[in-house]
């Protein structure tokens, strides 16, 4: 089995270096003119795309050791060739990240295991990790709940849990730290115990968490491998097993927002935009949704830079000839999609950032029955804003639940960012929970 | 559920128990390590000490868990001021607001902590309910037969070295709070008002904790004294309350300056925020108010 992970872990090492060595012959080409230029000549490495990418948390108590274990985390694989090692004082600093315009505190530091390549993000606080959240800067595919073993659990794990459940992590690792302050080992069984409790009082599935017990110290020291490094690694191995890869934008069913319409003597009617997910190819069958429309038909053609594609993936930005498409069938602000996976809607629930007036945003609080403008895909309409039951106003720098009423039914679903502004202002930013019904009092007063 | 989840959980480490038991007493036969799991568990679960703490407890006393819990709270109380001089220093601008206004009297008080987790959870809300409580206290013994107004804001010296009702002083009970949660929290500052039989106090906290009872917790917090009002005199109180959380005047101002658009921080000429068409001043005058005074509490602010 050892033997069997070691060759795992061999080969795509052995990948890496060879595609690593191709990319470094080509650098050294074009690197020549570039140095007789006078440009600085130390190269800036470069990041290969050969394992999937995921994106982790930490969670836990300010003095459980979350941040000693991210810097024993890149100190091991540091040894493996998967990372740099980051001291304590390198990382602890939670420098301020501007996503959006939106300042979020926030570490990150990137490492890769033998299959994966992973995004570590660790941020101070609950308002922190919501923010990151609804801008998506890093959405978190699972995450490390660190407990250390001196104090087990503490009064606000709950609240680290509830984190947990309120950003939608569903994967959680739990880390028991600082196992060499410890003797007795029934101690940590105590601590184990409690805390796979906890879980499933969370709705986690408390008795099958991966629990892995170690001192990220004695891994930073080199003390006690058995608790250092091998603890370390048993738990990289464990969020490789436990935590799935996130779902690739390729795989999706096809959502292209149309930014432009242009019709084409002799040829019909060709739609642009951006593939926002999934692949599309000649042939396939689309329908348009959006501004009180929906319709069938069925792709021609793709183009890009005016060369005909076999197949268009997520990212691209591409045209496409439609058959019988008539060029005021269609305007910017719908979308061609697979038939069938997407819906206009009118009303939905959202969780809402409002940026500070430091970022930009309004510096007065707003109350129900506030309409400002949605802008989401290629898409803007109107919308009024009703908050929940138990607030009054919304505060500038802080973060909502909403209900939106749009004025008119747009391409909506869960999941889906958007923008908010009023005038000339960007005000917010935010993401759709759920998708409401419309009810007959909600659209009155549209003025 | 929570209970049968419980019992599960622990079934498969009952027999373990058992057998480590056993093992143990064939190999030393010592009274001292013959701790029993299941009254850790409870201890711990009872108390919310440490386990080690709990273990401790339970040796000390052969497992009479009476005893043991009661050396654990005092335990708890010299444990949690070493932590708290341990702790000293650290950066602290979560926190609450908390308030609680009376008949003729209100008392607002801000209490940091590090984090915003520490902050949603209950024992920090207790603290912060029982410093609102503390100072309402010692704010109606100071006031008692008087009915000027009066207007103080308290020192942190002041705050710590104030008595509870359990007794003991906040620092006791904030050295207790800090050992539980571990995290520096820091009493920053309180204000209180007393008014006149015919003056209002109008209150108001932004982002009350859903289901908390008792004195209002928040973000922000306002205090508005005034006088005379139409209507409810509550719901005025209320929405200059709000006015002042979502606009944060500075000054007072008078009735008739002239408004200076969107930077005004005097009172009186800013727009309302829930009616924009008006003034504050105009306003008041229609609701036949005066406002006299206010303070406003933004956690973290200068800090």
């Amino acid at each position: 089995m050892a033997a069997l992970t070691g060759l795992r872990a061999c080969l795509p090492s052995m990948l890496q270096l060879s595609t690593s060595g191709l990319l470094h012959c080509s650098y050294k080409v074009c690197s020549v003119p570039l140095s007789r230029r006078g440009f600085a000549t130390e190269a800036k490495k470069v990041y290969t795309r050969d394992k999937p990418h995921v994106n982790i948390g930490t969670i836990g108590h300010v003095d459980h050791g979350k941040t000693t274990l991210t810097a024993a985390i890149t100190k091991v694989l540091a040894e493996a060739g998967g990372a740099r090692y980051k001291k304590y004082e390198d990382i602890d600093n939670a420098p301020e990240e501007k996503a959006r315009g939106i300042t979020i505190n926030a570490s990150h530091v990137e490492y890769a295991t033998a299959n994966r390549h992973y995004g570590h993000i660790d941020c101070p606080g609950h308002a922190d990790y919501v923010k990151n959240m609804i801008t998506g800067t890093a959405q978190l595919d699972g995450c490390i709940l660190v407990v250390a073993a001196t104090d087990g659990q503490m009064p606000q794990t709950r609240e680290h849990l509830l984190l947990a459940q309120q950003i939608g992590v569903e994967h959680v690792v739990v880390f028991i730290n600082k196992a060499d302050a410890v003797d007795d080992p029934e101690m940590l069984d105590l601590v184990e115990l409690e805390m796979r409790e906890v879980l499933t009082e969370f709705g986690y599935d408390g008795e099958n968490t991966p629990i892995i017990t170690g001192s990220a110290l004695c891994a930073l020291e080199n003390k006690k491998p058995e608790l250092g490094v091998n603890a370390v690694l048993k738990l990289l191995e464990v969020v490789d097993s436990y935590v799935p890869l996130p779902k690739r934008e390729l795989d999706k069913p096809f959502l292209l927002p149309i930014e432009g319409v242009y019709s084409i003597p002799g040829r019909g009617t060709v739609v642009t935009g951006t593939l926002e997910r999934g692949i599309i190819k000649k042939g396939d069958e689309c329908e348009f949704v959006g501004h009180n429309r929906s319709f069938k038909s069925v792709v021609t053609g793709v183009e890009m830079f005016h060369q005909s594609l076999e197949r268009a993936e997520a990212g691209d930005n591409l045209g496409a000839l439609v058959r019988g498409l008539k060029r005021d069938e269609v305007r910017r602000g719908m979308v061609m999609s697979k038939p069938g996976s997407i819906q206009p809607h009118q009303k939905v629930q959202a969780q809402v950032y409002i940026l500070s007036k430091e970022e930009g945003g309004r510096h007065k609080p707003f109350v129900t029955n506030f309409m400002p403008v949605m802008f989401s895909l290629t898409w803007d309409m109107a919308c009024r804003v009703v908050l929940p039951l138990d607030k009054e106003m919304v505060m500038p720098g802080e973060d909502t639940s909403l209900t939106l009423n749009l004025r008119q039914p747009m391409v909506l679903e869960k999941g889906q960012r958007f923008t908010l502004r009023d005038g000339n202002k960007t005000i917010g930013t935010g993401l759709v929970t759920d998708i409401l019904t419309t009810t007959a009092d909600d659209n009155v007063n549209w003025g | 559920m929570a209970f049968y989840s419980i019992l599960r959980s622990i079934r498969p480490d009952f027999s373990r128990v058992c057998l480590s038991k056993h093992v143990q007493s064939v190999h030393m036969s010592c009274p001292h390590f013959a701790i029993e799991k299941a009254l850790l568990l409870k201890l711990r679960k009872t108390t919310g000490y440490t386990f080690i703490n709990c273990k401790k407890a339970l040796e000390k006393f052969d497992n009479d868990i009476n005893q043991a819990e009661n050396w654990l709270h005092e335990q708890a109380q010299k444990d949690g001021w070493s932590k708290a001089t341990r702790l000293e220093g650290r950066r602290a601008k979560e926190g609450l607001i908390g308030q609680l206004v009376g008949d003729r009297a209100a008392v607002m008080v801000e209490v940091n902590c590090e984090t915003d987790f520490v902050a949603r959870n209950e024992r920090f809300q207790e603290l912060v309910r029982d410093v609102v409580f503390s100072v309402m206290a010692h704010h109606l013994r100071k006031t008692e037969g008087q009915s000027r107004y009066m207007k103080s804001l308290l020192s942190v010296e002041d705050l710590t070295a104030m008595s509870v009702s359990e007794g003991g002083t906040l620092a006791d009970l904030l050295a207790l709070t800090i050992g539980h949660l571990g995290e520096n929290i820091t009493l920053k500052r309180a204000a209180m008002l007393g008014v006149p039989t015919d003056w209002r106090i109008g209150s108001y906290v932004h982002g009350p904790l859903a289901g908390v009872k008792g004195p209002a917790m928040g973000r922000y917090g306002a205090l508005v004294v005034f006088k005379g009002g139409q209507g409810e005199a509550a719901a005025l109180g209320r929405k200059l309350g709000q006015h002042v959380v979502g606009e944060a005047p500075v000054s007072l101002g008078n009735a008739d300056d002239l408004p200076c658009g969107d930077s005004e921080t005097r009172l009186l000429p800013q727009s309302f925020l829930l009616d924009p068409s008006q003034t504050v001043a105009q306003y008041l005058a229609k609701e036949g108010a005066h406002v006299l005074d206010f303070i406003r509490f933004q956690c973290g602010e200068g800090a």
